[in-house]
């Protein structure tokens, strides 16, 4: 079964990925960071257990994993794929995970927070991700009292998460603005609505392949859907941003720009070695082409699954054993391997 | 101890004057301590810190070490994970639903100012009892449980509207619940 990402069918200009995710606490329970290794093992199984079939409840395949016993290649690949987060990541000690086969489901349990239940799909899918995760977390509710305070709203470790737990976010492929003069004042300019901008991924300041992701900043006195129209609002702002320069620089340097996007083909096509910044540089490139129609491929193919898969650990995963120690090398196999050939 | 003065509400603020080697010791609530003139020290009760020290005693907190070190509210210490105020400082990080109950008064100021707002207005728990409780006997403690957070509520409601007779009532039934609560464990 395809994981979300690498579906080909459905894809937009701009619009790369959208997340909804939920913390939720148990009432009765301190929090993970102050639970000791036995009482975290034992709050783990009820968890689990309580929500083996969890899948019913969204008419989706969903597997228990053992995060605690994966190794860190593993769970970095996860977190390269936004399944789980930083904080799962590097959790010692008792830590689980329930994720559906297309992984647009993911519930890390006793991390950070007891529960952290998140959805995904591509596009800008914000209130039909909203209505899935409400709904499981309903299910969970059913089975488990949740920490709940009149005032505080749902109780979770970090203040910056209480309230509703809800963090709105979606992700925005923008190479145009992002290399604009104005973008850094423009992101300003949006944080000042309550909205983060970050870059997905980059190195430092440096952000590889103009991907972005704006979420919401507030979590507590706003609803839910006043959350989700705010960032669906500021996402769409920069969406037009995107499109009017776009339309801009087409009429003005349309070759400059077919330029660029076929040398960065050419490039991914017959390199030998590609660091992450090249390979990540060159294909925002090449989406942009294949979104504008100015590159046109044989077979459809999903770019922001090249850029996810050809992160340092989901590439070593997916490498075959001899090249798992030269990444660059293997990125370049596995980048001419899945970028089809021009029409 | 109730107040000396108002003889009604409970005492929480002990005031030890020495004069010329003579040391006179008063117990007042915060009411009746803010109408006393005590000079330059009267601008303490102004603050909202009165209120602050009040709640760490309702909450157990035991008043001497508080008073002994009267402004240090790192010593706040949530009883039901030990995370002490300093430590939520530090990391920003609780340890516990209850470290809200706790903490409230003394952190809800920065929840304002990360958040923008104190109050939660979206989504509410549809159940109240899930699945994990079962048996007759955890029912009760349930029923104890939903009780001691009515109560709570109520308590902090009243402090915050400076009904402190209202809420020494609450303290003490919240802890008679608790009470029951131990023996039923």
């Amino acid at each position: 079964m395809l994981k979300w990402y690498q579906e080909t069918e459905n894809q937009h200009d701009i619009f790369v990925a959208s997340r909804i995710r939920l913390v939720r606490n148990l009432k009765h329970y301190p929090f993970p960071v102050k639970l000791s290794g036995e009482d975290s093992a034992e709050l783990l199984s009820k968890l689990e257990e309580g929500l083996k079939n969890i899948g019913s409840a969204c008419g989706k395949n969903i597997d228990t994993k053992p995060l605690s016993s994966m190794d860190a290649e593993e769970k970095n690949a996860l977190r390269e794929r936004r399944v789980i987060n930083g904080a799962g990541a590097e959790k010692k000690g008792a830590a689980g995970l329930l994720l559906s086969e297309d992984e647009m489901v993911s519930i890390t349990l006793a991390g950070e927070d007891h529960v952290r239940l998140q959805c995904m799909a591509g596009q800008a899918e914000l209130s039909k991700l909203w209505e899935e995760a409400n709904r499981l977390d309903d299910y969970i509710n059913e089975r488990f009292d949740y920490a709940f305070h009149e005032k505080y709203g749902y109780l979770t470790a970090y203040p910056t998460n209480v309230g509703t737990g809800l963090k709105a976010a979606i992700t925005l492929h923008l190479p145009m603005l992002s290399s604009g003069k104005r973008f850094g004042k423009l992101v300003n300019e949006i944080s000042r609505f309550g909205v983060a901008v970050r870059g997905v991924y980059g190195d430092g300041n440096e952000n590889y392949g103009s991907l972005y992701e704006i979420s919401n900043q507030k979590t507590l006195g706003v609803t839910e859907e006043e959350i989700i129209s705010l960032v669906k609002q500021m996402a769409d702002r920069l969406a037009s941003s995107e499109r009017k320069m776009k339309a801009v620089t087409l009429k003005s340097h349309k070759l400059d720009m077919e330029d660029e996007i076929f040398k960065s083909y050419g490039v991914l096509r017959y390199a030998k070695k590609l660091s992450l910044k090249e390979a990540m540089t060159y294909l925002s490139q090449v989406r942009l082409g294949e979104t504008e129609g100015l590159i046109q491929f044989k077979k459809p193919v999903n770019i922001y699954r090249l850029m996810v898969e050809m992160q340092p650990a989901n590439l070593k995963l997916l490498s075959p054993e001899e090249e798992k120690n030269d990444l660059k090398q293997a990125r370049a196999d596995y980048v001419r391997n899945m970028l089809p050939e021009l029409v | 101890m109730l107040c000396e003065k108002c003889k009604i509400r409970e005492a929480n603020i002990r005031y030890t004057e020495v004069i010329g080697g003579v040391k006179t010791e008063y117990n007042l609530c915060s009411h009746c301590a803010r109408e006393m003139d005590f000079g330059h020290y009267s601008a303490v009760f102004d603050t909202d810190y009165p209120i602050g020290k009040l709640l760490a005693d309702l909450f157990g907190l035991d008043a001497d070490t508080a008073e002994s070190d009267e402004l240090d509210m790192n010593r706040v210490v949530c009883p039901t994970c030990h995370t002490a105020y300093s430590d939520f400082v530090k990391d920003s990080r609780f340890g516990c639903p209850d470290c809200y109950r706790v903490f409230d008064l003394l952190m809800s100021e920065n929840i304002k100012k990360v958040q923008g707002n104190d109050t939660h207005t979206g989504k509410r728990p549809l159940y109240h009892c899930g699945g994990e409780q079962g048996g007759a006997e955890e029912n009760e403690e349930t029923k104890i449980r939903k009780a001691i957070e009515l109560l709570d509520c109520k308590l902090k409601e009243a402090v915050q509207e400076e009904e402190y007779e209202a809420a020494a009532r609450y303290r003490d039934e919240i802890k008679e619940l608790k009470e029951r609560l131990s023996e039923h464990a």
